[in-house]
């Protein structure tokens, strides 16, 4: 990634993505949440040189774009409601059945740790598994396990609030 | 959310920014010494004695903050997020040293630097551009001072959320 027009088709690729994985990590704040997205892109350019291609690009991404969201200082604001279109999911049904589950469900993923909401953001991003491990530093049969043990929880935490 | 455009602008902007903060830091730790080597031995006195002493705090105290953040923006990009949660740790950990004994020290020497000009300024401006020296250097201090004070508290907050994940 050397050149401005490869830039901007990795940042188009990826930068929605980015933004609905810091949406999850700022619970909701769709400003901070677009703030990061704006550091993460702004270091990759500015860090292009350093990327040896040990990975797949999106995976050095989604690394820098994490650690960004970790290293902000400022107090995360408690939950907010989640806005269905900057998540993108069910949004063409507008059922309001689809949305308060969806609703529910951010809810419940704020109320996991910081790293597990991490990997379930991840994962519902449809991010393979061996690229999660890489960008969150586990081991890719660790991060199957955890996986497992969230969803458990997260259903659990959804069913039990209806 | 931006377009890619203008993330490559703000990021040449950033660039930009660095290249010319690390330019003046680099020049003024230069002259300095290049000053001090020169006068060394013949004209030494108070008045460069406390020009030099706020000069050189002030230069090493931005000088520590840059590497400092050089090496956390370089970790940053190349770390997993756990590597990085535990490297944040000792760098805050190192920060609350930086922030509780060198800053403090480089803040006494900047008050010896600033007090040993104030009687040269006296003798040399008038009483009212001397007031406002005066005053304007106490407040700049004390502006100084909260800042690092609220920079102390954030970091300190930070650190204690991050030893609870």
């Amino acid at each position: 990634m050397q050149s401005e027009k490869d830039f901007t088709e990795i940042y188009h690729t990826h930068a929605p993505k980015i933004f609905r994985l810091c949406l999850g990590y700022a619970a909701g704040d769709e400003d901070l949440a677009k703030e990061w997205v704006q550091k993460t892109f702004i270091k990759v350019w500015n860090h292009r040189r350093s990327f040896k291609g040990e990975s797949a690009i999106g995976t050095w991404i989604y690394r820098i774009a994490m650690n960004v969201c970790l290293s902000d200082l400022r107090k995360k604001r408690k939950h907010k409601p989640v806005d269905e279109r900057s998540m993108q999911a069910s949004t063409e049904e507008h059922e309001k059945d689809d949305r308060d589950q969806i609703e529910k469900m951010y809810q419940c993923i704020d109320q996991l740790t910081e790293q597990n909401r991490l990997l379930i953001l991840m994962e519902l991003e449809n991010i393979p598994q061996a690229s999660i491990a890489k960008t969150v530093g586990l081991a890719h049969g660790s991060v199957r396990t955890r996986l497992s043990r969230i969803r458990k929880a997260l259903l659990k935490c959804i069913t039990h609030e209806k | 959310m931006l377009k890619p455009q203008e993330i490559l602008a703000k990021a040449g902007k950033q660039r930009k920014g660095q290249f010319l903060t690390i330019s003046i830091l680099v020049t003024t730790i230069l002259v300095l010494i290049g000053y001090a080597t020169y006068i060394r031995n013949t004209s030494w006195n108070d008045f460069t004695w406390g020009l030099f002493l706020m000069i050189s705090s002030l230069v090493f105290r931005v000088g520590l903050e840059f590497l400092s953040l050089y090496r956390k923006e370089s970790k940053l990009i190349s770390l997993d997020n756990n590597t990085y949660k535990t490297y944040l740790k000792k760098h805050y950990r190192l920060r609350l040293g930086i922030n509780y004994i060198i800053t403090p020290v480089c803040f006494v020497v900047y008050v010896m630097g600033f007090t040993r000009l104030l009687p040269y300024f006296e003798r040399e401006f008038s009483s009212g551009f001397y007031s406002y020296i005066l005053f304007s250097g106490i407040i700049s201090l004390l502006v100084i001072g909260g800042i690092v004070i609220y920079s102390v508290f954030t970091e300190h907050r930070f650190l204690r959320h991050l030893n609870k994940k």
